[in-house]
């Protein structure tokens, strides 16, 4: 069972994104940490190589209703203890930089996010329909 | 040799739930394939918005007609922690040991198909005339076999009599008993051996990459189990062995999920011997105070997760659920690509696919 201290992994990701992330202390059972979406990918290549986190559970997104001009996303990764990565994108152009190249398992899960949420993830080619008929024509079902 | 396409689904005779695939092939080799969910999507994730919690115990008992019980266990305990609820440990240890049947009639239901795959039908009979024995005792105690309906917020619907208790053991006995003959069938039938070693062998790196969990994982030596790692009540309480293969190929993935069948029928022993007398649900308010939380737990074809926001109204405001076969239905592309056609069907099973709950 791999233990990643939580610690020493947010250290690290203060040095990828080379400043101070904010800690969302919304979640119970989970640590959550918001980063920049630009620096989804780093991150994200930085626990796989110096921690060998892959274990990615699935990728939330969601509106909330006190914010509607934001989608936020949730990296739910299991690294012996629950942790998760937020991001808020402007629900206008929500783009965000797709990790499937790196980490195959997350293929099924932007597709989701990506048809559900009309999230356009940077680097895939055009996304092919995974659960809504082919026909789908009212956009993303929870916009 | 010419490559030729074959559009298999979303209905198809080789397939037991709805699925789309094409299969590339040329002459009896498959070159790869693409598959697509969503024939019984039902917007589930949407849907629950909609409904209020209460109601929601039900919705989400449909997501799967296998392993609806992990389903509305992790779901009520999502909705629990919220409230600040303390369930009665008997109720936890109800929750668990119908987590637990289900976990057998689940792995023998797949141990069946791979049996039938292969043509060995006598071993597809006795494992799904088996599972009934499961299936008697949920229905016994529920009211149901497949919705069991036995979870609410705040605790089960029901208590076990001294009587129940006694046929759940007896049952357990007997289903132990056909379980290590099934392991022995299995260690020996040289028809099965032949259909599944070194077949779709899959390394622990790929299963890493792919996020793939369960018994899926495990027969490819990745040691990932929610009961142990991530402990939801009452498993923290206790001790079962979590059950590893290397070789990663269809036979391990065999023999993984038939020493699973064993040591979750022990486990049911164990429970009922650890199991405390005391009231088995407590009054839970049906506005939920606003939060967030994030929670995993073992369905018999892994990690299940689900997680739960409430805006402090009756409804969720989000509920996302990402069931245990949505990685592993990623990889059978990957599968499929350089083995038999002959094989197809033993590498599609070989992952224990639920599409209901993937499509959800």
């Amino acid at each position: 069972m791999v233990m990643i201290d939580q610690k020493t992994l947010q250290k690290e990701i203060n040095n990828v994104i080379d400043s101070d992330f904010e800690i969302y202390p919304g979640i119970q059972g989970d640590h959550t940490i918001c980063i920049p979406s630009v620096q989804l990918k780093n991150v994200i290549v930085m626990m796989m190589d110096k921690f060998d986190c892959r274990h990615l559970s699935g990728i939330t997104a969601q509106i909330r209703s006190e914010n509607q001009d934001v989608i936020e996303v949730l990296y739910h990764f299991w690294i012996g203890s629950s942790f998760s990565l937020m991001i808020k994108l402007p629900k206008h152009a929500p783009k965000l930089a797709e990790i499937t190249s790196i980490l195959p398992g997350a293929d099924f899960y932007e597709r989701e996010v990506a048809e559900m949420f009309g999230v356009e993830f940077i680097g895939r080619e055009e996304i092919p329909p995974l659960l809504l008929p082919d026909d789908w024509d009212q956009g993303p079902p929870f916009i | 040799m010419n490559k030729i396409s074959i559009p298999i689904g979303p209905q198809h005779p080789l397939l037991k739930e709805p699925l789309t695939m094409n299969i590339d092939i040329s002459g009896e080799r498959v070159l790869g394939g693409t598959l697509r969910l969503g024939y019984v999507h039902r917007g589930i994730e949407r849907l629950a918005q909609q409904k209020t919690y209460v109601q929601n115990v039900h919705l989400i008992e449909r997501i799967c007609g296998i392993c609806s019980h992990v389903h509305t266990t992790t779901f009520c305990h999502a909705v629990e922690t919220l409230l600040g609820i303390d369930v009665p440990i008997r109720a936890q240890y109800i929750r668990a040991l119908m987590c637990e049947l289900e976990r057998v009639h689940s792995h023998l239901l797949w141990l069946g198909i791979i049996a039938k795959h292969v043509g060995l039908d006598t071993i597809f009979m006795h494992t799904w005339h088996d599972r009934e024995l499961a299936l008697d005792i949920m229905e016994e105690v529920s009211g149901g076999r497949v919705s069991h309906a036995a979870n609410q917020i705040g605790g089960v619907r029901f208590d076990l009599s001294q009587e129940q208790e006694a046929m759940i053991r007896k049952t357990v006995n007997d289903l132990s008993d056909k379980a290590n003959t099934l392991m022995d069938v299995i260690e020996n039938e040289p028809v099965l051996q032949a259909r599944t070693k070194g077949v779709a062998p899959l390394s622990a790196e790929t299963i890493k990459n792919y996020c793939v969990v369960g018994p899926v994982a495990r027969a490819s030596g990745v040691d990932v189990d929610m009961r142990r790692d991530h402990p939801p009540p009452p498993y923290d309480r206790l001790t079962f062995n979590v059950i590893t293969r290397q070789d990663g190929d269809a036979w391990a993935r065999t023999v993984v999920r038939a020493e699973e069948t064993r040591e979750t029928l022990k486990l049911c022993h164990t429970i009922l011997d650890e199991m405390p007398d005391g009231p088995v649900s407590v009054r839970a308010p049906r506005k939920v105070p606003e939060g967030e939380v994030v929670v995993r737990s073992e369905a018999p074809r892994g990690e299940l997760l689900y997680y739960l926001r409430s805006d402090g109204s009756e409804n969720p405001a989000r509920l996302k659920v990402r069931t245990p076969t949505l990685p592993a239905l990623n990889l059978i592309p990957k599968q499929l690509s350089a083995i038999h056609v002959a094989d197809i069907p033993v590498v599609m099973a070989g992952v224990d696919l639920c599409i209901a709950c993937a499509d959800r």
